[in-house]
């Protein structure tokens, strides 16, 4: 029996506003329970709700980025469920006449280009946080604590078409997204803090069918690595029950971060279970032409657009991928150093490779300020003209980072400088050669290996100032002489 | 559109229990106001008029600026709750 499975993703983006979606209490990051509420966020009777304007601007953004048509007579529905995470009992979203509608987003895979469909853009409020006392276990909490902080913080919903194949697509598409969302301004994209949060809908099918399989919804994802595998793992379940011949329920399953497994949550709602009509509290929403031409002008260069840059300097796309994916400051500092070197493969590599990693490993988030933006094209420069050894270039690297110094200075310090003089180095060669002839006549007689071993002895004596390609080609001639 | 409805699931999906009496009471009242809404679909209307977009309130939904406004303080906010620990609302054990 040959399967494929088919996934469908809901994004939920939190937009960093200064205030919350329908009333002007700050959005606060703190775990200090309930202080920035007012009646409208904490559902008192009588309290209207008043649309954020920089929400609609963020959300339209978004639509506008990834090709939507923008909804111009829109509304907000009540979407009712009994839960007290949202005091209301109700959900302030949209249900027919979403911001925006029919949009697509290039994602990047390898070296391979792919497009997501998507079906619908959103807004609606967030609701609070719940936390269960008692045993620990939610089923045998004997109480739940509230804390409405993220009560009514604005929401964004991106729901894709089931167009989705596998789970390495999945990640791509949240990385996507993420990055848009930055690169947009309107949300901090930070996951381990919940700003964008994701659901998956997998469902898998004959090969051939046009039907899909019965959708199974997938919730508790919290990092691109528990989506990979929950989704893996689903889909391995769902084969697996029809290959046996088990009938696939329609359900809501969590994934279960420790034992890596989903399991039955509740059985899925349809959308009649939530009652969904028309907030009468909210008036019809018109986007007018003005509004969303004002909001074109705030599109930034977005990802598929820095990746097509990034390429037409000689990088290939999955670097392009990487770097437009990085933070600003690395973007940055790309454009600047290949400017100077004209050399993509070595300024990606330098930055990407070198530098991240060493900051990483010295724990360093930010460049110290006497980081100048030139030292890495100097260092380039150095090692291209033979000036510098690779490694030596690596040494030099680690003391710009950590002392406010130069390229230059720390090469003459450290007497890092190569020796490219021939004549030089064939001197030095005659002497290695005359204190190892027990080694030479190992090598003639056929132990090539330990050419290596010469080399480095000479590498010892010039204390690494030898260039190390020259003196083997050196010494191999000498040798054969 | 059909006037046929199940009293049971609307009861559940608004979670409230009904009698067999009140069921049958409750269905005989959401039949007649199904009826008197059906009326609209004998209305002859043109594709434009369809399109009209009907709302409660005759008026363009306003936006507000994104700046913080002060509201309730901590206590104030958290008074009228029955029951509140470590400055959180207390409820009945909930669960999805």
């Amino acid at each position: 029996m040959s399967l494929k499975p088919t996934i469908g993703i809901e994004t939920h983006i939190e937009l960093n506003t200064n205030t919350k979606m329908f009333c002007r209490c700050a959005v606060v990051d703190t775990d200090e329970p309930n202080i920035s509420l007012c009646p409208t966020c904490i559902g008192l009777p009588g309290a209207l709700p008043v649309p954020n304007k920089k929400a609609i601007e963020f959300i339209t953004l978004l639509a506008l980025s990834t090709g939507c048509e923008i909804t111009s007579k829109g509304m907000f529905h009540r979407k009712n469920y009994f839960y007290p995470d949202l005091p209301k009992n109700y959900q302030i979203s949209q249900f027919d006449l979403p911001v925006g509608l029919n949009g697509e987003l290039e994602i990047v895979i390898d070296e391979n280009k792919d497009y997501i469909q998507i079906e619908r853009v959103h807004m609606e409020e967030d609701t609070g946080k719940s936390s269960h006392s008692g045993s620990g276990r939610i089923e045998s909490a004997t109480s739940t604590a509230l804390d409405f902080n993220r009560s009514g913080v604005p929401l964004v919903e991106i729901v894709t078409k089931p167009v989705i194949s596998s789970s390495k697509q999945a990640v791509a598409y949240i990385e996507e997204l993420r990055q848009l969302s930055i690169d947009l301004n309107i949300s901090e994209g930070r996951l381990e803090k919940g700003n964008l949060r994701f659901d998956a809908n997998i469902s898998v099918a004959l090969e051939d069918s046009n039907e899909l399989g019965t959708k199974v919804e997938i919730k508790n994802m919290n990092s691109l690595r528990s989506l990979e595998r929950a989704i893996d793992f689903e889909i391995q379940r769902q084969t697996k029950a029809l290959e046996d011949g088990v009938e696939i329920v329609q359900e809501t399953r969590h994934w279960d971060e420790n034992k890596e497994v989903t399991s039955t949550m509740r059985s899925k709602e349809g959308s009649a279970d939530y009652r969904y009509f028309s907030d009468p509290d909210l008036p019809n929403m018109f986007l007018s032409d003005e509004f969303i031409k004002e909001v074109e002008t705030l599109m930034p260069l977005l990802p598929k657009a820095q990746r097509e840059e990034l390429m037409t300097t000689g990088l290939s796309l999955s670097q392009s991928n990487i770097l437009s994916k990085s933070d600003d400051w690395i973007k940055k500092l790309y454009v600047k150093v290949f400017d100077q070197t004209k050399d993509s493969v070595a300024s990606y590599n330098w930055i990407t490779g070198e530098l991240q990693g060493q900051m990483r490993k010295a724990n360093i988030e930010v460049l110290p300020e006497w980081f100048n933006d030139d030292y890495l094209s100097e260092i380039i420069e150095l090692i291209k003209s033979n000036k510098i050894s690779f490694t030596s270039a690596k040494i030099i690297l680690t003391e710009i980072l950590t002392a406010e110094t130069t390229p230059s200075k720390v090469a003459e310090q450290k007497n890092l400088f190569q020796e490219n003089d021939s004549e030089k180095i064939s001197e030095m060669i005659n002497q290695i050669i005359k204190e190892n002839q027990d080694i030479v006549d190992r090598i003639k007689s056929g132990e090539d290996k330990l050419v290596g071993f010469l080399v480095g002895q000479l590498m010892k004596q010039s204390n690494g100032s030898v260039n190390p390609g020259m003196a083997k080609e050196l010494l191999l001639k000498e040798l054969e002489g | 559109m059909s006037n046929e409805f199940n009293i049971k699931n609307i009861a559940k999906l608004a979670s409230i229990n009904l009698s067999e009496e009140e069921q049958d009471s409750l269905s005989n009242d959401l039949s007649i106001i199904l009826e008197h809404v059906n009326a609209l679909s004998d209305l002859k209307l043109n594709s434009q008029q369809q399109e009209i977009f009907i709302h409660p309130l005759e008026k363009e939904l306003e936006l507000q600026d994104d700046e913080v406004v002060e509201s309730l303080t901590h206590d104030e906010a958290i008074s009228n709750a029955p029951e509140s620990k470590d400055g959180k609302f207390v409820v009945p054990p909930s669960m999805e």
